[in-house]
């Protein structure tokens, strides 16, 4: 049984098109002219209970704004959704006590008081026992280790210190599903895996359905069962990362430095993807060519100062799908 | 009803935040209090009446007025806030009513000002300025009832003019002329027996007389019991007829919000 149902979900944004220049200005205050753009472009897709999805995408793929209609902040300008039964923008204040949320541009807690202070007054927003709402800092407690910073005022935190408390206030009613949008975005390494962690864990202990929006590749690979890629508007993945990655992670890369400038090196089933002179990018398929080979054959011809052999990583295939490089196979995703 | 005491509690707190602030706001209201009392002073020394009734009236009138305009003071500028900074999200997250909250921010800030504004500033004026005190017990009463409801209709006024947020990127100039407005047209500045007919009038049939005016001839006995009634009913007209605009403005706010930034 699914529990996020998203259906034929659109979003445009109605923006005022500015005219350059003092004439065109006049213009545009008389006469306003109006362009819309298309955010979110018919999206589709379903999530099932304890589900842990991680949404990625390049900047302004329209990660955030299908979020925002998820929590039931924007309304879709068409298609619907409904998450446990109900639909987030019509029924919000219904949804919003069972939904938790992270925006990690944006704080939930109030900027000049103590983050304590915004937990205090979550245990009322969401009428929580007592003894549940303790229990639960004290989990946070020690998993995100509040206790150092909860009595500062949120201001003064750094970055790791205020996202950690945000993801706490955003679980610390049990919601049912939580929406993370970018929830480890100019965090440092440690901070990073900090936060994978705490989130893996939670979706493992409580099954809570999670939905994990980012850029970077590395959050998905050690958070997510199953991802979605976003492009444009348009979903252009979805499956497991471990997929994506056997299906085009085919190609190896060889990049070699001559000692003198080489040219037009030709290869049977080897392609020359850049070629800088001195050092040249070789790609090939893995089960065809073996790099062994290639690179003895190499030897015997030329003279070579280094070399680096590259797997294709997961990363370098998500840029490639950004960048147009590789078409998304029908088979694979399904909705392309 | 918990979490809006507590939302006011918080609102509170973060108004102790900013102390230097109300420092400078108690200090204001009572500067304006012996200005425009040495104006009318100035006034009445012509006329060689300072003795008399009508002056003591006329000062009672205008240390309400400020008193009153020093609690009466809300965050003008929290919808805009919210709306331009995006920081609304925050709120549409969350199991609650966004007027419900704007509400009880607003009378965290007016209690804070009662706590902070309003007794240093009515201690100066009981000692210092000696103004007459209400006519009668149960006057005292009705005031006290009225003065909540001037409140009410200012701020359903209010309201009104920051759901504008959601149409236009500044409502400076709405709320610019809205307080010009109830300066001029609540008998705030000028007691309103002062007016010459034509504002006189308008005023009457203006919400803005319920603010300030209605009240403090209440207090002064001015109003016979039964006129007592109607402007305390017609006070409770105008707060419904402002919050049904201020809730179909929100209703169709909220299909048309979008948020700023990330
Ligand atoms: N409030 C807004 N007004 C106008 N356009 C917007 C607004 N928010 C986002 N957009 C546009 O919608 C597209 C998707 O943005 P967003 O959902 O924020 O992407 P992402 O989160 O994937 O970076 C972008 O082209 C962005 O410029
Ligand atoms: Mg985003």
């Amino acid at each position: 049984m699914s529990y996020i149902e998203v259906n034929n979900l659109v979003k445009d944004y109605k923006i005022n098109v500015k005219k350059r220049g003092i004439l065109g200005s006049m213009q545009s205050l008389l006469i306003p002219e109006y362009k819309m753009i298309r955010a979110v472009d018919d999206i589709s897709f379903s999530i099932k209970k304890g589900e842990m999805v991680g949404f990625i995408g390049p900047n302004g793929a329209g990660k955030s704004t299908t979020v925002k209609m998820l929590t039931g902040i924007l309304m879709p300008t068409s298609g619907n959704i409904i998450t446990g039964g109900l639909s987030p923008h019509s029924d919000r204040k219904k949804n919003a006590a069972r939904i938790g949320a992270v925006f990690g541009q944006r704080t939930q807690l109030w900027w000049d008081l103590p983050a304590e202070d915004t937990f205090d007054l979550l245990r009322y927003v969401y009428k929580m026992p007592e003894k549940k709402f303790k229990a639960n800092m004290e989990t946070f407690n020690e998993l995100l280790g509040l206790n150092e910073f909860i009595s500062k005022p949120v201001r003064q935190l750094s970055l790791g210190q205020r996202m950690r408390a945000d993801i706490a206030a955003s679980l610390i009613h049990d919601p049912e599903i939580v929406f993370f949008d970018e929830p480890t975005i100019g965090l440092d390494v440690v901070a990073k895996q900090k936060v994978r962690d705490f989130v893996r864990h939670m979706n493992k202990e409580k099954n809570i359905t999670m939905l994990f929006t980012t850029h970077d590749m590395g959050d998905i690979e050690k958070t997510c069962d199953r991802m979605l890629i976003i492009d444009k508007g348009k979903i252009i993945y979805d499956g497991t990362p471990d997929d994506i990655k056997k299906k085009y992670a085919k190609y190896r890369t060889l990049i070699i430095d001559f000692v003198e400038k080489q040219s037009g090196i030709e290869i049977p089933g080897v392609e020359v993807c850049e070629d800088k002179g001195n050092k040249v990018q070789f790609r090939f398929i893995k089960d065809e060519v073996s790099a062994q080979e290639l690179i003895s054959s190499l030897t015997k011809k030329y003279e070579i100062s280094d070399f680096t052999l590259q797997e294709a990583d997961i990363e370098n295939v998500i840029r490639e799908i950004y960048e147009g490089g590789i078409k998304c196979d029908e088979n694979l995703c399904g909705v392309c | 009803m918990r979490t809006y005491v507590e939302f006011a509690k918080k609102a509170i707190q973060n108004n102790i935040v900013y102390r230097v602030n109300s420092y400078a706001g108690i200090i204001n209201t009572i500067v304006m209090i012996f200005v425009n009392i040495a104006i009318w002073r100035a006034i009445y020394e012509e006329e060689a009446t300072l003795e008399g009734l009508q002056f003591r009236l006329v000062i009672t009138y205008i240390v309400l007025s400020f008193l009153m305009q020093s609690i009466f003071v809300m965050d003008e500028y929290l919808i805009q806030y919210k709306v331009r900074s995006g920081s609304i999200s925050t709120d549409m997250l969350r199991p609650i009513s966004f007027l419900g909250y704007v509400f009880s921010h607003n009378i965290g800030v007016m209690l804070f000002r009662i706590i902070i504004q309003l007794t240093p500033a009515l201690l100066v004026a009981i000692f210092f300025v000696k103004i007459l005190p209400p006519f009668s017990p149960l006057i005292a009463l009705y005031f006290a009832i009225s003065v909540l409801l001037g409140y009410l209709v200012l701020y359903s006024i209010n309201l009104v003019v920051w759901l504008t947020s959601f149409w236009y990127f500044e409502i400076f100039s709405f709320i610019t002329i809205k307080d010009a407005a109830v300066m001029i047209l609540s008998g705030a500045l000028l007691p309103i027996w002062f007016m010459p007919n034509w504002l006189y009038n308008l005023v009457q049939i203006t919400p803005f007389g319920s603010i300030y005016s209605v009240p403090i001839s209440i207090y002064l006995g001015q109003l016979p019991e039964t006129e007592i009634y109607t402007k305390i009913l017609l006070q409770i007209i105008w707060i419904i007829v402002f919050q049904v605009i201020g809730r179909l403005l929100w209703h169709c706010a909220q299909k048309r919000i979008v948020v700023q930034g990330g």
